[in-house]
């Protein structure tokens, strides 16, 4: 069966630092992997370099069988791969609809000035990660982080993603706002999406994903399940302090 | 973001009462008029690119110089009927607003803003000593085929200009590409993260300020009948085009009019009073208070008038 996301062999440098060593991995449709390690282990430089806001110095990543090195951020997230990110990275001065509709909008010039805005999709996706009506109108400098993320989630979804790159999707957040975010993706599992899940918080990480990958210093070193991983001697002795 | 009635009121109320008052005011206030039409022209081309996509400009004149210098040449020195030189002056601007495009794919901020200073700059000396038997060299050029006769005619066809840009422009912006240049302003890395190419939305900002700038450009030099390379690459008439943007309010396209409206009559008004560049020292002082106490300019300003007398009129 073709993977969803395959990485082989990525590599990256900057400078003398080795970011990226040949890491590896491959993602099926519909599963849930965890990208585990300490700051500075070098996840979102994977992330980055899977929606190719980075550029590998070397091997490849497939997207459903698509080898996608070659095209722009803009081009993979049409192919089916988007991200959300650590910081949410909102439009401040417009409201919670107008930002979905920015995720909505075709990238074809033309479309976007004779096509409306479908305002009953916006809808319907801000209503799909818990804001209520009252809250499409309302600007990013009055959401929490918890909505913030929220908003993203929903941009982010608003572009037809097949892969979900979430990164560090519970910074920052509280207990209730965990809470949701979790059900969120649960939700979104159930009906086949597929994630790779950045998460310091491993307790919230454990029942999102089917199994996880370490890495430290941007080379694997453990594979498998939750429970597998973090009970891995080079795991625990090396970055995770005993966990 | 949609189009309500008291849009189409507010519009026809301002397209009615423009094309009335040759009837009321002075010859003088007209021609006052006729050079805040064409300043509003250039303050919204400026604002397409500007004020939506932060991509900030310091070298429309540029642009403007390009429309008005071809249309001029075409015209006297090769006999090309206006019909045909302006709409080539236009293609001619928006192929040099695909040139400053191209610093924008890789640098943003005060870079690019240096980068367009920089062309302005570069054109102004080539217009000076590249084949000054067409340029018209340090001189200009005079002489050049005026398209109205009188003070109302000019008025009218400036204003027909004006609102025929300020309008379209208005509608466009009130669709996707509106929102989507805004964004590219806001976070352009969101932008490509929702999927966008912002390559191809920062070509499309640059082609239509380029067209707009080359548009009134050419009008222009059609109203003047002269073209004086010092006055139009002067900083203070670069300063006067973003200051009327900012005024007014960005991204607004009223905004950039009403922001050009005020300057020019400011300008105009100060005149026997401070007859020198004194005068730019006072405008700048307003700028720089407004710009400190209502950044977004003088429309919100008068929206946030206009809230509060609302709900002071149904307490």
């Amino acid at each position: 069966m073709t993977a969803a996301l395959q990485v082989s062999g990525l590599v990256k440098r900057f400078g003398g630092l080795v970011a990226t060593n040949d890491l590896s991995f491959s993602l099926q449709e519909g599963e849930s992997l965890g990208l585990i390690g300490p700051n500075g282990a070098g996840k979102t430089t994977v992330f980055s370099q899977i929606m190719g806001e980075l550029r590998q110095n070397s091997g490849t990543i497939e997207l459903f069988g698509q080898e996608i090195s070659g095209l722009s951020t803009p081009q993979r997230i049409r192919a089916g791969v988007s991200r959300t990110y650590q910081i949410p990275r909102p439009f401040g001065d417009m409201s919670v609809a107008e930002n979905i509709r920015v995720g909505l909008m075709p990238d074809d010039i033309w479309r976007m000035i004779v096509s409306r805005p479908d305002t009953d999709r916006e809808k319907e996706l801000a209503l799909s990660v818990g804001f209520s009506e009252t809250d499409l109108g309302r600007s990013p400098a009055e959401l929490a982080m918890g909505d913030l993320r929220k908003l993203e989630m929903a941009r982010t979804m608003a572009t037809a993603p097949r892969v979900m790159l979430l990164d560090e999707v519970f910074a920052g957040l509280t207990v209730g706002e965990i809470a949701q975010i979790s059900d969120l993706i649960q939700s979104m599992r159930k009906d086949g999406m597929t994630f790779l899940i950045v998460s310091h918080d491993l307790p919230a990480l454990e029942p999102l994903i089917d199994r996880a990958i370490a890495i430290e210093r941007g080379t694997m070193i453990a594979e498998g399940s939750f429970s597998d991983v973090m009970n891995d001697t080079a795991v625990q002795a090396s970055y995770l302090g005993g966990v | 973001m949609g189009l309500r009635w008291f849009h189409y009121v507010l519009w026809g109320g301002l397209i009615s009462g423009m094309f009335l008052l040759p009837q009321v005011v002075s010859n003088g206030t007209l021609r006052t008029m006729i050079f805040a039409n064409y300043l509003a022209i250039f303050a919204i081309s400026w604002d397409v690119l500007s004020g939506r996509t932060g991509y900030v400009s310091f070298g429309h004149p540029f642009l403007i110089g390009i429309g008005a210098y071809t249309t001029a040449i075409l015209t006297k020195r090769f006999d090309v009927p206006v019909e045909i030189s302006i709409p080539v002056a236009v293609v001619v601007t928006m192929i040099a607003g695909l040139l400053v495009l191209l610093p924008a794919l890789r640098i943003r901020g005060s870079y690019f803003a240096l980068v367009t200073l920089a062309f302005m700059e570069l054109l102004y000396q080539l217009v000076q000593v590249i084949r000054p038997d067409l340029t018209g060299g340090t001189r200009g050029m005079s002489g050049i085929q005026t398209l109205t006769r009188g003070a109302a005619n000019g008025y009218y066809l400036s204003t027909a200009l004006m609102l025929s840009v300020a309008v379209s422009m208005w509608l466009l912006m009130k669709t996707r590409i509106g929102t989507a240049l805004a964004a590219i302003g806001m976070n352009e890395e969101s932008v490509r993260g929702s999927g966008l190419s912002t390559t191809r939305l920062k070509a499309f900002a640059f082609l239509t300020s380029a067209l707009i700038a080359g548009l009134g450009g050419a009008f222009y030099v059609h109203y003047l009948g002269s073209l004086a390379p010092r006055a139009l690459f002067d900083i203070n008439f670069l300063f006067t085009i973003i200051v009327a943007a900012l005024l007014g309010g960005t991204s607004t396209i009223i905004g950039p009019m009403i922001g050009a409206f005020f300057m020019t009559f400011l300008l105009e008004y100060l005149r026997p009073v401070l007859p020198g560049a004194e005068r730019y020292f006072v405008y700048g002082a307003i700028a720089l208070l407004l710009y400190m106490y209502q950044p977004k300019g003088l429309v919100e300003l008068a929206q946030r008038g206009f809230q509060r007398l609302r709900k002071g009129g149904l307490a």
